[in-house]
């Protein structure tokens, strides 16, 4: 439509216009570079293993039977799980007062901790996972430490398992739990707690009847936010797990790239993104909130 | 119920005495306002009755007890707050139930006492809404109830009505004083809105900066406020200059331009001396020229439907406000005279 026909076009059709231009850049960007190459991803998962050759004739659902008929791969889709759920309750636990104090505390404190929950995406991803390798190692500052005040004989097994891999992770996703929850907090009225203790709650049963259920919101968005990011995290992992402890992603990108097996790697990425997707939906259904819909 | 003893109480924020030495004490069931401008701590007092503020010197009693030391859920306050404060994830239902869930009140009584509460502020068929599904009015109702359900011993309100329009407003009010002489609870309710005060109280207790400037029932405050701040804040007020005639027997007689005053023999006072008087807009009359009082000129005339608001200059050189019933009706610019009863001037002090 020309900026002339479009002037002069009756009033309604314009109005419902224009939320469909304002959301087009992002509905176009979503369409080409997000669903097309899912469906593509999901036609390759279809595909029949190649000899020598990405993927070979005809379609199967070999890969899957695969997946489903050997259970180091489960394993490994259950492990990816635990390491999600562990670095989002981490980051839930270790956030939650930090946001806290970003969102009521002293508006001094604000500016330094603002800089601080930001500070871990300052530094590029491949350097922060280095960095923490030079941490965690056996011969790391960590444990030459330990070793040599005599707290300890031999080097904790920090790197190459899941406790290094979930240590780097929270570190790195922390802001990502931390904003949301601020944000919150922020818009939960003080007064609330006050009425609260006026009706007879202590402090810590007004915090928990109102309070907490009211930054939900909050609470939800970081949870889903640090969960599907530790899912598909793969540098970190793969930096820190070695050859040791592998998640899906890096298991997943192996098959890819190293064994060049796109059928088998394409089905082992859907089944993680279809169990992610799943276990956030039933999240979200367990965590709805009445009130909120109630508001409409 | 309670009788509260507030005793000499102060509250300091560093260099600013929000609270200063306030005493009064408040009886059995009584309805007593917290009067005066913004910041001149209301709120700091009804917070320190609360609780949510520690108060810096003096006491609290609650029927002789003392609670300064007693923390906020453990004093059996109900409290109702300037926006509310309902808990917005629970329903009407819920925001009331909570006060008593915290006092363990077993299921089924809580249930009748929700029920008789709601039927009392007229919400009987809101039970499941949520408080964002509801008027301003309602909420305010809400909070009403869930502050009278738990059946505390003194119920605290500060600015209930603030955010309520004007119509409202008017109806609130007869309705809280209505429901408070109902359930007979004692009550401290802030305002700084004078009619409000006025309508609602059994006694009111003006404050300015902190102090307590006179404590009394309504129309004593209306009619003989104990200094210029507490006439002016309190109603729309005429100063009237006047000279002490004599001092006789404890009584001052004071010659005005309305004819000669009494009143009670004060400190500092003798004959000669120029003194300050009010007099309310409503006390002063208007008659046709040449009748007895002050002769003057209508200068501007404003109406309200039930009144008429006057602004009158008197030959003299003093401008009064005069407020009259629409059966007396004169224009703008229409000669009047002015005469107002004597026992209606009220000594305030030396003219300064
Ligand atoms: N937390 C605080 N820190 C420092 N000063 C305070 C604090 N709270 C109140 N004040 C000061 O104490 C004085 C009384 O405050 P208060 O809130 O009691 O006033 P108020 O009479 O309720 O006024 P308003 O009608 O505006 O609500 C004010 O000068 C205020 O600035
Ligand atoms: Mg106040």
């Amino acid at each position: 439509m020309s900026a002339a026909s479009a002037a002069v076009a009756p009033a309604p059709s314009r109005l419902r216009l224009g939320p469909l231009v304002l959301i087009a850049p992002a509905a176009i960007l979503l369409a080409v570079f997000l669903v097309i190459p899912y469906l593509n991803i999901l036609l390759m998962s279809f595909r029949a293993p190649g000899q020598g050759t990405p993927y070979g004739e005809g379609f199967t659902i070999a890969n899957y039977l695969r997946f489903f008929s050997d259970g180091f791969y489960i394993r490994q889709v259950a492990n990816t799980l635990w390491i999600g759920f562990l670095c989002t309750a981490i980051c839930l636990v270790v956030g939650f007062p930090v946001a806290w104090q970003l969102a009521r505390g002293s508006p001094r404190f604000r500016a330094i901790g603002y800089g601080l929950v930001l500070s871990p995406l300052l530094v590029g991803i491949v350097i922060r996972s280095y960095g923490w390798t030079i941490l965690l190692g056996n011969n790391g500052l960590i444990n030459r430490t330990l070793t040599n005040i005599g707290l300890i004989e031999g080097p904790l097994p920090l790197m190459y398992n899941a406790l290094g891999i979930v240590i780097a992770l929270v570190h790195v996703f922390l802001p990502f739990m931390i904003l949301p929850l601020m944000a919150a907090i922020q818009g939960v009225d003080p007064s609330l707690e006050t009425a609260a203790r006026s009706l007879g709650a202590s402090r810590l049963t007004a915090f928990r009847r109102v309070t907490l259920p009211l930054c939900m919101p909050g609470i939800q968005a970081g949870c889903i936010l640090v969960f599907v990011l530790s899912l598909s995290a793969y540098v970190t992992p793969s930096l820190i797990g070695g050859l040791r402890v592998k998640t899906m992603a890096v298991t997943v990108v192996d098959a890819l790239i190293d064994t060049f097996q796109w059928p088998w790697g394409s089905a082992l990425a859907l089944i993680l993104s279809v169990t992610g997707a799943l276990i956030v939906v039933l999240f979200a259904r367990l965590t709805r909130m009445k009130w909120k819909v109630a508001r409409t | 119920m309670t009788v509260v003893r507030i005793e000499s109480l102060s509250k300091v924020y560093g260099a600013v005495r929000a609270v200063d030495r306030i005493s009064v004490e408040i009886g059995d069931g009584e309805f007593i306002s917290l009067l005066g401008p913004s910041g001149c701590g209301k709120t700091t007092t009804l917070k320190m009755i609360a609780g949510f503020e520690e108060a810096s010197e003096g006491a609290i009693r609650f029927d002789g007890a003392d609670v300064v030391r007693v923390p906020a859920e453990k004093r059996d306050i109900g409290m109702v707050f300037q926006n509310y404060a309902l808990f917005p994830h629970m329903t009407v239902d819920q925001n009331l139930a909570f006060g008593l869930e915290m006092r363990r009140v077993p299921r089924a009584e809580m249930r009748s006492r929700i029920d008789r509460v709601l039927e009392m502020v007229q919400l009987s068929g809101f039970s499941g809404r949520y408080p964002s599904q509801l008027s301003g009015g309602q909420q305010q109702r809400v909070a009403l109830a869930r502050a009278l359900v738990i059946e505390p011993r003194i119920l605290l309100l500060d600015e209930p009505l603030a955010n309520l329009d004007a119509k409202l407003r008017e109806e609130m009010r007869v309705f809280i004083r209505d429901l408070q002489r109902r359930v007979g609870i004692t009550t401290v309710y802030v305002t700084h809105d004078q009619a409000e005060a006025m309508t609602m109280s059994d006694r009111v207790v003006v404050m300015f900066g902190g102090r307590i400037a006179q404590v009394g029932a309504p129309a004593d405050i209306y009619e003989r406020p104990q200094n210029l701040d507490v006439a002016r804040f309190v109603g729309q007020v005429n100063l009237v200059s006047g000279t002490v005639a004599s001092a006789d027997d404890g009584t001052l007689a004071i010659d005005t331009a309305f004819g000669r005053a009494a009143a009670p023999a004060r400190d500092g006072l003798h004959p000669g001396q120029a003194v300050t008087l009010s007099l309310r807009p409503e006390a002063i009359g208007l008659g046709a020229p040449g009748k007895a009082g002050a002769p003057g000129r209508v200068e501007a005339r404003y109406y309200s439907g039930s009144l008429i608001d006057y602004r009158v200059a008197l030959d003299g050189g003093e401008t009064l406000h005069v407020q009259s019933f629409p059966t007396v009706a004169f224009a703008e610019g229409d000669r009047v005279s002015v005469h107002a009863p004597a026992d209606r001037l009220w000594l305030i002090g030396a003219a300064q």
